[in-house]
């Protein structure tokens, strides 16, 4: 019996856990589930010793763990496998092995070969021949041998931290047999996932997290994937916002047509298409990774699809000039964090270009923008001086904000813009984008918080494995959207 | 900025304390040694103007280091663009004889430069278009670069008597103007004075300028406001390969006169300390490039004096260059946020300044 009991953990403002319970039994496979952020992977970490917790403790089998080691906590019997394989890519598949609990002696290959084989049999998969290395192997070999090499250890407890996200389906059925033959052995499985359905179809029980707490724990076959999707999101306000219902136009003012995009072999984007009209805020839901940060990434000009187009209209021409884009990741590609602020601004392209004239920098122009900026939007900073990572998160996002504002685009495309901002910063954001709608703009609001895009957009489309869907006003109760989400069309 | 310059001060003396205790280990006097050291580089107006000559290549190669390194391309190669250019120069140097001495300069200077960049530009595309690490790919350019110049003194380049594995002398026309003869002062510390001028207002007062520096601190970012980081990548290792080959055309033609192997002592190598102890800055750069200078054109008359070998001034410089990139570690940049001082990536929000509202 694996227990963790009041489990907090605190990262600079969010709390991640919020003292929580969990309990898994042997013999079981206990599926945690969660929306992105809901500290499911938190809770892996300090389960797997790899992350001390504030207050609270785990115990496997009546025997406190000692907090904050992973190498303790593996020799107790937890083995945790990451999100992404974190495989050796110019090694060979018995020496990513060999890392692992096999021959811990020395560094013997064949005898590490042959004891892999011999357990990759008895889980009833096949392994490549010797010497292979990984790089050419598909991402389902590479999940499989990660498991491996948790399992080599020979571990009571098994956590994978979504492990089938990466697999295709026809990878999956195999996958949850070989969770199911490990269940049979008497170990205990815990298995990290925001797919209800795979969830449903392997687990016994189900714990949910939802923002830090944990809501519910569930015996699978007693409960429904709608029911599931509900405990996930939580309670959520419904309401069509008036301000756009008010503002909206119909004159087209980003225009998105047939986008197909490709990588690694996966349909990153599958025929994306969207229009957004001048005066509305349009949000875009689904769980990360279905092809949000491309499509952002398509609209900044950063990536070029395989198939489709966009354009921005003005007055009814194309301008991409009058598109502005607000990353996801700010620090990492919204903002330069040791250059000052008013360096910052010059990195959108419209301002660069205004405050270059014929190629020189006007510095006076680019500081005074910059105060002016600072001054319009509130940010609380030394001054135009100061180096960006000076600034607090809510404040950097705001900079970005009045950043793309300054560029007098006619259409923001804004990624998890609130993301890690409280209350107050979420709503100044919000403000100042609603603002922007009113005076005619058009906004395209990309999340993966539904709270925030159910109380900001009049027309909602969610996103799952690169494909978009419009929800009517009708459909937008949680446990729908949930559904939605997860990729259940119908 | 302060911190900066502050952080090169302390190196220096940090270095120059490790060294005092090595001499006093072998039983030699630091000050005696300094005082050789200062003596031979600035003692009289031969060793004084010397050691601006000696600088001058320096001003360049470190010119061409830190622009590249303010795109965070690290160009070690400086030293085979230098030869390039050199090459370039000395190859035509020899048919400008009819050619008015102006524009004769001039045309050696530019071959100088189109060498350079020829040398760094393939580096460039390198990086650019087959994501080659130009560390890698600059650092071998530079025994290409020496083994072709090896080979065109012995061959197509080789002086007619076929007496050494020398170039032909160049034209007359194409000496650099000299200054206050006998001294070997000439024009190139101009033409370096200048275009360290240029390179500051290149970096800091143009468009192009912000972008090669947005590039170079934030690649990710640089790339999602749609800056051309991979034509801005070739152009900038061209760019930093004109400016070393350009001072090896300079050298060609005021102090050489021709080619002939082991042309450089080092100054491309040398220059990545000069660009790192000027934190970078072209105007540094300058600066930079006459205390190392002063330090080779002093090492001779230290030996003479004191019987300390030359290669000390090597150890010193090696020395530099390990205690400032010792103070770029996480480390000291907490330790330095701490304080209060510059800005590191994680800095603390300052009081009062950056709370979220």
């Amino acid at each position: 019996m694996l227990i963790a009991r009041d489990i907090s953990r605190r990262f600079g403002r969010t709390l991640a856990l919020d003292r929580v319970d969990f309990e898994a039994a042997a013999g079981e496979i206990h599926a945690l589930i969660g929306e992105n952020g809901a500290g499911k992977t938190t809770l892996m970490n300090i389960l797997a010793g790899r992350v001390r917790p504030d207050s609270g403790e785990v115990s496997l089998d009546g025997a406190p763990l000692p907090a904050g080691s992973a190498s303790r906590a593996l020799k107790a019997g937890i083995a945790a496998v990451n999100q992404s394989p974190m495989l050796f890519e110019r090694f060979s598949w018995e020496e990513n092995l060999a890392l692992g609990g096999f021959d811990t002696s020395g560094f013997d290959l064949k005898k590490v070969a042959d004891r892999s084989r011999a357990l990759a049999e008895r889980l009833g998969f096949e392994l490549p021949p010797t010497g292979a290395s990984i790089e050419q192997r598909s991402v389902a070999d590479r999940v499989r041998l990660e498991v491996l090499r948790a399992l080599s250890f020979d571990p009571r407890v098994l956590i994978l931290d979504e492990p089938t996200g990466v697999l295709a389906p026809s990878e999956l059925a195999p996958f949850l047999d070989l969770l199911r033959r490990l269940r049979g052995e008497g170990r205990i499985i815990v298995l990290i996932t925001h797919k209800l359905g795979e969830a449903l179809a392997v687990a016994d029980r189900i714990s949910v997290l939802q923002k830090g707490r944990m809501v519910a724990r569930t015996i699978a076959a007693k409960t429904s994937e709608a029911e599931l999707a509900r405990l996930m999101i939580g309670q959520v306000a419904i309401s069509v916002p008036e301000a756009a219902r008010i503002t909206a136009t119909d004159a087209v003012a980003l225009k998105i047509s047939d986008l197909f995009l490709n990588r690694d072999g996966y349909r990153v984007l599958d025929d994306l298409s969207l229009e957004v009209h001048a005066g509305e805020i349009a949000g875009i839901a689904g769980v990360d990774g279905n092809g949000q940060t491309e499509l952002v990434e398509i609209l900044a000009g950063a990536r070029r699809p395989d198939a489709g187009d966009f354009s921005a209209f003005e007055n009814g021409s194309r301008g991409r000039s009058s598109l502005a884009v607000i990353p996801e990741t700010r620090d990492q590609d919204g903002l330069v964090l040791d250059m000052p602020l008013w360096e910052n601004l010059l990195l959108a392209g419209p301002l660069l270009s205004r405050l270059t004239p014929r190629g020189w920098l006007r510095r006076a122009g680019a500081i005074a923008l910059c105060r002016e900026l600072l001054a319009r939007f509130s940010i609380r900073a030394p001054g135009p001086d100061a180096p960006a990572a000076a600034l607090s998160g809510g404040n950097r996002q705001r900079l970005e904000v009045a950043r793309a504002i300054a560029c007098d685009p006619r259409v923001i495309v804004a990624h998890n813009v609130c993301r890690g901002l409280d209350i107050a910063g979420t709503a100044e954001v919000h403000r100042i984008l609603s603002a922007f709608a009113a005076a005619g703009g058009a906004v395209l609001l990309i999340s993966s918080d539904l709270e925030e895009l159910l109380a900001m957009c009049e027309r909602l489309f969610v996103m799952s494995r690169g494909r978009l869907r419009e929800t009517p006003v009708a459909e937008r109760d949680p446990s729908r959207l949930g559904l939605l989400m997860a990729g259940h069309w119908k | 900025m302060l911190w900066s310059l502050l952080k090169s001060v302390v190196a220096i003396t940090i270095a120059a304390l490790i060294i005092a205790a090595v001499l006093i280990a072998l039983g030699a006097s630091p000050i005696g040694v300094l005082f050789a050291l200062c003596e031979g580089a600035f003692g009289n107006w031969y060793a004084l103007t010397d050691t601006v000559v000696k600088a001058t290549p320096l001003i360049f190669t470190g010119l061409a280091v830190s622009v590249a390194f303010s795109g965070a391309l690290w160009n070690i190669g400086a030293d085979g663009q230098l030869i390039a250019g050199a090459i370039a120069a000395g190859a035509i140097g020899p048919y400008l004889g009819a050619w008015p001495r102006p524009i004769a300069i001039a045309a050696m200077l530019i071959a100088g430069a189109i060498g350079g960049a020829i040398w760094g530009g393939i580096c460039g595309w390198l990086r650019a278009r087959r994501d080659t690490n130009e560390v890698i790919s600059t650092i071998m350019m530079n025994f290409v670069a020496a083994q072709v110049l090896s080979w065109t003194v012995h061959g197509p380049l080789m002086e007619p008597s076929r007496a050494y594995p020398q170039s032909r002398l160049i034209a007359p026309s194409a000496h650099m103007y000299m200054f206050l003869e006998p001294s070997r002062l000439n024009l190139g510390i101009v033409i370096a004075l200048l275009l360290a001028a240029g390179c500051y207002l290149l970096l800091f007062q143009t468009r192009l300028g912000f972008q090669i520096r947005a590039m170079g601190r934030n690649r990710r970012a640089a790339t999602f406001f749609g800056i051309p980081i991979a034509r801005l990548t070739i152009g900038l290792l061209a760019l930093s390969g004109a400016l070393a080959g350009a001072g090896g055309a300079v050298q060609v033609s005021a102090i050489t006169h021709r080619l002939y192997e082991r042309f450089s002592p080092g100054w491309g190598f040398e220059a990545i300390a000069v660009a790192l102890v000027a934190r970078l800055n072209p105007i540094g750069i300058v600066i930079s490039a006459l205390f190392f200078g002063a330090l080779d054109n002093g090492s001779q008359a230290m030996q003479r004096a004191q019987g300390v070998s030359p290669v000390l001034v090597q150890v010193i410089q090696a020395l530099v260059i390990m205690i400032l990139l010792a103070f770029d570690t996480p480390a000291v940049a907490r330790l330095r946020a701490s304080f209060g001082v510059g800005a590191p990536i994680s800095a603390a929000p300052q009081t009062g300044a950056s709370a979220d509202a």
